[in-house]
Formats: structure tokens, C-alpha cells, sequence
């Protein structure tokens, strides 16, 4: 349904994601080139755009191997004469700011706009980064909307001046803004055709280093100076008029739960809301300031206003008291809402919260005394779990499971550090674990086993491998190949021959690869075939040098999809009860959600609505007791 | 409509918990009421625990304070416990019958050779809901979902369940149109049958 609101041409009112809005917009705004690297809280982005590529069939779409190549990809449309746009996540800006420096101090020609989202509770993430320092430290504007309805008009403002000041505009955002669903007016949809175009039409030179460095900082210098008045007056500036000598300054998500506190508290205080976090409108901040007694800076994560509004307050209003994290009223970890701003509002003017949130919170701690935990696992039918178990069982085996070091990396199989698996001795960043063992191979005398996925060994592997075998290393490295980037919703990388929209593209050829590379050897697996992958394991551990295992499956929910597009019945599994011995190894040193004990002969029972027919479980079974029930 | 209504959706990854509350957010948008919802989205594993907050009315903010829900509808029931600190006093909860286990906890069952340790019952959730509430809704989905004709359409018993509620804030018409615009059109006669067995059984737990 939210796809046909993205898809249709008229204009009118939408419940969208913020993720789906900001696609409409830069639609609406007549994008014509567009590239991702998936990581939530922003996959919905390249997932809408996938889904609608065909439909308008008039604008250009990559999935990119990582976020730094994403950006130069709308980098270099952008040189080429059109619009463009990429979204990445908090830690995605990492990989791409490299350009992103350098892309500030050349400009761009057509407008480019990046949405980059935080993470505040790190829900999917490995840290709770503030990237707002990006768009400061880059000499990049930008800017960060409260709802859908924001998100949409920022990305069209934020084309407009992309063109404008011909540079890059960061649109930021955090999770609570990506995954919040609200009424949207859409404008009107005028696509026009894609052309190509001559170089020689929009040819300009995008060059920096030494003096052509130093000539380009001045030119920033004043291109910010030039942005700041179109800021300062900026719509995205609002102040609400309110009463008293206390203030609030806050933006994004945060000014939803402060205006939602207030009306809790019945209370009207004056709020400024910022939506220009670079350059910051410094002086619409000073005036609202100039008469206040008291401000609370609402703002998760870093003091990033506080300390900018500190400074501004020295200048303005040297006595004003500034209730924020630094005075110890807010936290700068975690994601914030309702009670937390309201407690704050209600501590600062001396009066009682709407509701005693304490009491609920304390009472359903003690409710949930004995509830017991869902901690994620791998889904059933997954290929990671087959792989870890007979990785165990190679290290139990070879007697070394105490003489090895695993440097785990990010995806799915990141949850290896959860039981029943519980190694994880590292899990950094996309490809870290390559640098890693580089780094422990060279001091430690025990194993070093890495492991990615086939998406981050594309995404950012590649170099530590190289290095590895340049540098003569033993290390083993796991390249679990599950066919797609699992994590973030089964998307195409380059080890499909698929891309955006299903669209044909070249596989890579991941066998030859690192034979080309020179790894000492490249073992093949299949986890489904689970008992047989033991020994192929010890093998590879035992070896010197840098030999490559690469276990290969589709993802369980992707192959799912496969079966159900060629008409295929998924297969369920059962317990065959006069086999079964109650030795529970599918229970202690399997973790398949699937499996349960029935309590009536304490026998296990595959349940039917979960099992996804790998019988991954018979293979791990002494007695072979799970089979599929035939006729399914 | 002057005063926000909100509902809690709990559930766990991979049981349509987005699906039910886009189905709840049409049904609101067609009755021109204005929704918010704060959702869980990301990381694509299933069998973890994952909610929504779904607003109804003038909430300003994604998500609901602590204290404030005037519903709880979970797909699963130890997921209508764990989500417990935002229901208000007396709200309503409903929710299914059926019990996801954690692995870990099958593990403990599983290896306690005295066989004192036991899953955690339906009972014990409802001992503990009732705590809050008298107003819990505790349903067969699946069972009723299997009586209307096809195992997949417990979404639709649960919202019809949603309808017997004499406060809920959008028509049963409204919402049984809803749901069968959304549903595969081959599906639909099941879906009302669903709808209508969630609505029966609502009302016979409210009284």
C-alpha cells in the first residue's frame, strides 16, 4: 500500500514511514540516480526505491558494495549533471567520509543529498554514534527533521540547496524518525525522462590537494558564510511562543516528546526547535535566549547544541542556567522519550510528572520477575547455525577449542558471541576482522580464525585479505555464503547476479577469487550437510597459512522466497519419538527456535508453523530421530 | 477525536506483527483519524521480541509513555507481559493463547534431570496481567483461525477481538473493511469469518 503512495502521480495525504516519504520526495524532487549500501534504520530507503525502479523506469539504481562507494557513485552523477541521493547509517558515514571531505572542498554540480541516520540505543548498530560532527568537521550543512512530514520537505529543500551552494547536504536522522509512521502531504509527481548527457556540456573540475587545497578551504570558508542567513531564516528554525522565563531548545525526534510532555504537564513554555544543525542559526538561538532565565537543551547522545549554546549564552546571556547533560539532568547514552523529557521539565519548574512512571516500570519489573528472556538467535533453517556447530565440533576434535582467537564481524552471524556458540573474542567494524587477526597473528601463538559474510567481504574485507596474504599470515578465514545480505532484509550484493530491482548483474566469482589472490586453499562446505563439514574444517584450521573456508547456503528467508516464486512447498519437519533417546543435543548445542520439549514424555517437539525443513537437526542428532513429515 | 488512543502490538519476529498494523492504520486513515506509530524494523532475524506503538487520535510524539496504553494486543502471550510497564491501569490486553518458548528456557526444561523446571504457562501470564488489568482478552487465534478456514488469518481474529471493545475508537464496519481490502482476495471469506469469531469471543471474555 505505502508503495502505491510512493508510486502515485497526484498529490494528497499519505501514512508513511519517514524512510517512505523521503523516497517520494526525492522523487517528487525528480532524482535521477540513486545508490545504496543497506543498514538499517535506513533500508527501507533503498527497499522502496528497489520496489518502484521498474514502475518510473527513469531514474538509474545501484546497490553498491559499500557506502564510501555509494557516495562517490551520487558524487559522480552529481558531476555529471543530475540529481542524486544515497542513504547510509551512522557507522556507513564512517566508511564514506574519506570522500566526503574531499567532496566538500570540490562541490558538486546537480544536487546531492546523503541521509545518514543514528542510532541512539544502538538497536541494530555497534555504538550510538553522533554523527552531527560529520556535517561541522566536513563544512557540509545539515540538517535533521522530527517526523515524515519533515523528512519529506527537508529532502526537497535539501536538493534545492545542494544546487544552490553546489555542495553535499546532510540530512540526519535517527531511528525513532526512520521507523515512525505519520500523515505525510505528498506534492505532486512531474518526472521527467533520463537523458545522457556530454561531458563537455557540464564539464568543472573536482581536484584537491596542496595549494589547490588551500585555495578551495577559502572557498568554503565562504560558501558557509554565504549559507548562513538562508539557514538562520530557515522554516525548519520554528519558535513556538510560550510563557514563563524558562525555555526549550531542542530538534528532531526530541522536540515530539517535549511538546508531548508539555501538553502532559500543562504547561506552555517557549520552544525552539532546531532544524538546521549546520550551520546552526546562532542568531535566532541568541535572541530567544536574550530573555530567559532558564534553558533545557533537549538533544540525545552528545551536548552537541548544549556546548554550541553555551558558548552563544556567554555572549548573550552570562547567568542563563542551562539545564542539559552537563548539569547531570540529561543522560548522553541512550534513546530518550516522553517520561524521560517530562521528568526533566517537571524536576526543572518544581512540579509533579503527569503520571508516576516509576511506578509502572518498577511494578513491571516485578511482574516480569520470572518471564524469561528472548534473546535473538539464528532463524530456523539458517545456514549459520550448521556452520558454528561444526566449527565446535572441529575445535572439540582437534583439541584447541583453548589455543584459538575469533575475530567475528558484522552480520548475522555477529550472534555467534550468543550461546550456544559464546566466542567471540572481537566484532568491531564491516571487514575489522581481517585487520584484526593481522594484528594477533603476529604476537599470539594460538589459531587465528576470522569469519565475514559474503556482503562484508565485498564490503570492506577485501584490503585485510589482501594484506593477510601478502604478509604470509595463518590465519583461516570463514566466508559464511549465504547468497545475499541477510541482516538488513535478503538484499542483492555482488555475489548475486542480481541488482536493485532484480535487475541482471554480474556474480562474482567468489572460488576464483581468492585463488587469484593466492590463499593456500579455498575449502567448500554445505552447513545442511552438517556432520560432513567436520573434518574439511580440521583440515583447514590445521593447515599453515591462509586458508580459506567458505561455507555455502542460501539464507533460510531468502531461500524461502526462491521456493515460494518457483511454486515449491517449504517441508516440514518432525521428531520421530521412538527413535528419539532424549539426548538433547538438538536442545544444548543447537538453538533452533523450532524445537521444544513436549512436557507430557519430555520427548522434543519440532514445531510445524516455525520449522523450516533444513533438518540441519537430524545431522547434529547421535540417532538421526527429525525427519520430514512426508506428505508436506 | 479529542483524546489520543493507543495500543501496544507485541509479538515476535516473523508472526505479521507489521502487516496487522498496517491493516490497523488503514482502517484509522479511511475513518479520518490521524496515526502515529513508532515500529521496530531492522535487523531481519526472526523469533525476537518486537512491538509497535500505534497512536490514535492527536499523539504528538512515535511513542507511548510509559502507563498510557489502552490496549495491548499481542500475537504472542509471554510478549503481552514483557511489554506490561505500558499498559494503563485497567486497560484492555488481548491476546493470543500460543506460547513461543525461548530457546534458552527449553534448554533449562530440557536438561533438569528432577524435572521441577517447567515452561512458563499461559496461567502465570494471565495471573500476572490480571494483576494490572481485569480486562484481559485471551484467545485461541490459531484455533479460530483453523474454525474460519485457513491457519493464517490470526491477524484477523485478533482485530476482530480488538472490535468487541465497547471504547475502541474506530467502527467494527470500518475495521473489518480494512482488513479485507489488505488481505489476498482469495483469502477474504476466511478473514471475515476470523474477524467475526475474534469479535465473538471478545465479547464473551468481557463479560
Amino acid at each position: 500500500m505505502t508503495v502505491e503512495d510512493v508510486k502515485r502521480t497526484e498529490n494528497s495525504k499519505a501514512l508513511m514511514l519517514a524512510n517512505e516519504a523521503m523516497v517520494r520526495a526525492a522523487l517528487e524532487a525528480d532524482v535521477k540516480v540513486v545508490a545504496f549500501y543497506p543498514g538499517s534504520p535506513v533500508s527501507e530507503i533503498m527497499d522502496t526505491f528497489s520496489e518502484v525502479v521498474d514502475h518510473f523506469g527513469d531514474f538509474k539504481m545501484e546497490i553498491s558494495a559499500n557506502e564510501k562507494v555509494a557516495l562517490e557513485t551520487v558524487a559522480g552523477a552529481s558531476m555529471a549533471g543530475v540529481r542524486s541521493l544515497t542513504a547510509m547509517k551512522s557507522v556507513g558515514m564512517n566508511v564514506a567520509s574519506d570522500a566526503m571531505f574531499s567532496i566538500a572542498y570540490t562541490g558538486l554540480k546537480a544536487g546531492c543529498v546523503v541521509i545518514m541516520a543514528d542510532d541512539p540505543y544502538a538497536h541494530s548498530s555497534q555504538s550510538e554514534q553522533d554523527s552531527r560532527y560529520f556535517g561541522e568537521a566536513a563544512y557540509v550543512p545539515l540538517i535533521e527533521p522530527a517526523n515524515s512530514q519533515e523528512a519529506y520537505e527537508m529532502v526537497k529543500w535539501a536538493f534545492e540547496v545542494s544546487e544552490k551552494y553546489r555542495t553535499l547536504v546532510l540530512l540526519r536522522t535517527t531511528t525513532r524518525v526512520n521507523h515512525a509512521r505519520s500523515m505525510t502531504q505528498l506534492g505532486d509527481m512531474n518526472r521527467t525522462p533520463f537523458e545522457r548527457k556530454k561531458w563537455k556540456d557540464v564539464k568543472d573540475q573536482y581536484f584537491t590537494v596542496g595549494a589547490v587545497a588551500r585555495e578551495l578551504k577559502i572557498k568554503l570558508l565562504k560558501k558557509r558564510e554565504a549559507m548562513k542567513e538562508q539557514f538562520e531564516n530557515s522554516q525548519f528554525n520554528k519558535i513556538d511562543e510560550g510563557e514563563g522565563e524558562t525555555g526549550i531548545i531542542t530538534s528532531g525526534v526530541c522536540y515530539l516528546h517535549t511538546k508531548e510532555a508539555m501538553r502532559n504537564l500543562g504547561v506552555s513554555l517557549p520552544v525552539l526547535k532546531i532544524g538546521t544543525i549546520n550551520p546552526l542559526p546562532e542568531s535566532k538561538i541568541s535572541r530567544f535566549m536574550k530573555d530567559l532565565d532558564t534553558v533545557i537543551i533537549v538533544e540525545e547522545l552528545s551536548p552537541y547544541l548544549e556546548t554550541r549554546i553555551t558558548a552563544l549564552a556567554k555572549d548573550v546571556n552570562p547567568s542563563l542556567r542551562i539545564v542539559g547533560k552537563r548539569d547531570g539532568s540529561f543522560s548522553e547514552a541512550l534513546e530518550y522519550n516522553v517520561p524521560i523529557v517530562e521528568k526533566v521539565i517537571a524536576t526543572t519548574l518544581g512540579v509533579d510528572t503527569s503520571v508516576d512512571y516509576n511506578r509502572y516500570l518498577e511494578r513491571a519489573a516485578e511482574l516480569k520477575r520470572d518471564l524469561p528472556e528472548r534473546v535473538p538467535v539464528f532463524c530456523p533453517g539458517c545456514p549459520h547455525r550448521g556452520t558454528l556447530w561444526a566449527f565446535r565440533q572441529a575445535l572439540t576434535r582437534l583439541r584447541i577449542r583453548d589455543d584459538i582467537v575469533f575475530n567475528n564481524d558484522i552480520g548475522c552471524y555477529s550472534m555467534a558471541f550468543l550461546p550456544p556458540n559464546e566466542f567471540s573474542d572481537s566484532m568491531l567494524a564491516m571487514g575489522a576482522s581481517l585487520g584484526i587477526s593481522a594484528g594477533m597473528s603476529l604476537v599470539l601463538e594460538d589459531k587465528v580464525i576470522a569469519m565475514v559474510g559474503d556482503s562484508t567481504l565485498y564490503h570492506a574485507a577485501l584490503p585485510g585479505i589482501v594484506n593477510l596474504i601478502h604478509h604470509n599470515s595463518n590465519v583461516t578465514l570463514f566466508v559464511l555464503d549465504n547468497s545475499v545480505t541477510a541482516m538488513t532484509g535478503q538484499q542483492y550484493n555482488p555475489n548475486t547476479p542480481f541488482d536493485a530491482g532484480g535487475r541482471s548483474a554480474r556474480k562474482i566469482d567468489m572460488d576464483k577469487l581468492f585463488e587469484a589472490l593466492g590463499a593456500d586453499s579455498v575449502t567448500v562446505i554445505d552447513p545442511y550437510q552438517t556432520r560432513d563439514c567436520i573434518d574439511p574444517i580440521k583440515e583447514a584450521i590445521g593447515r599453515d597459512g591462509f586458508n580459506v573456508i567458505i561455507s555455502r547456503r542460501e539464507c533460510a528467508l531468502y531461500g524461502d522466497r526462491l521456493k515460494k516464486s518457483r511454486g515449491e512447498r517449504i517441508p516440514r519437519s518432525e521428531n520421530d519419538k521412538e527413535t528419539c533417546r532424549n539426548i538433547y543435543a538438538c536442545v544444548k548445542e543447537f538453538y533452533c527456535p523450532a524445537i521444544t520439549i513436549d512436557e507430557s514424555d519430555y520427548k522434543i517437539m519440532i514445531m510445524e508453523t516455525l520449522c523450516d525443513g533444513c533438518l540441519e537437526c537430524r545431522q547434529v542428532c547421535p540417532v538421526d530421530a527429525p525427519r520430514h513429515i512426508v506428505g508436506r | 477525536m479529542e483524546k489520543t488512543y493507543n495500543i501496544l502490538f507485541a509479538g515476535v519476529g516473523g508472526q505479521g506483527l507489521m502487516l496487522l498494523s498496517a491493516v490497523l492504520g488503514k482502517a484509522a486513515v479511511d475513518a479520518g483519524l490521524d496515526v502515529m506509530t513508532g515500529e521496530t524494523h531492522g535487523l531481519a532475524q526472526r523469533s525476537g521480541s518486537i512491538y509497535v506503538h500505534f497512536r490514535i487520535g492527536k499523539p504528538i510524539s512515535p511513542l507511548i509513555p510509559y502507563g498510557s496504553a489502552d490496549m495491548l494486543i499481542a500475537m504472542e502471550a509471554t510478549e503481552a507481559l514483557r511489554y506490561i510497564e505500558y499498559l494503563k491501569d485497567d486497560g484492555v490486553v488481548i491476546m493470543s493463547k500460543n506460547i513461543m518458548h525461548p530457546v534458552a528456557e527449553t534448554k533449562a526444561v530440557a536438561l533438569d534431570k528432577t524435572r521441577k523446571t517447567k515452561y512458563y504457562t499461559l496461567s502465570a501470564v494471565e495471573e500476572q496481567l490480571r494483576k494490572v488489568t481485569s480486562r484481559v482478552i485471551a484467545l485461541d487465534s490459531l484455533g479460530l483461525a483453523i474454525q474460519a478456514g485457513n491457519a493464517r488469518t490470526e491477524n484477523s481474529v485478533l482485530i476482530g477481538a480488538a472490535a468487541a471493545c465497547p471504547d475502541f475508537p474506530i467502527s467494527s464496519e470500518d475495521l473489518k473493511n480494512a482488513v479485507l481490502s489488505l488481505v489476498p482476495p482469495k483469502t477474504r471469506d476466511a478473514n471475515a469469518k476470523a474477524f467475526e469469531l475474534g469479535t465473538e469471543a471478545g465479547t464473551a471474555c468481557l463479560q
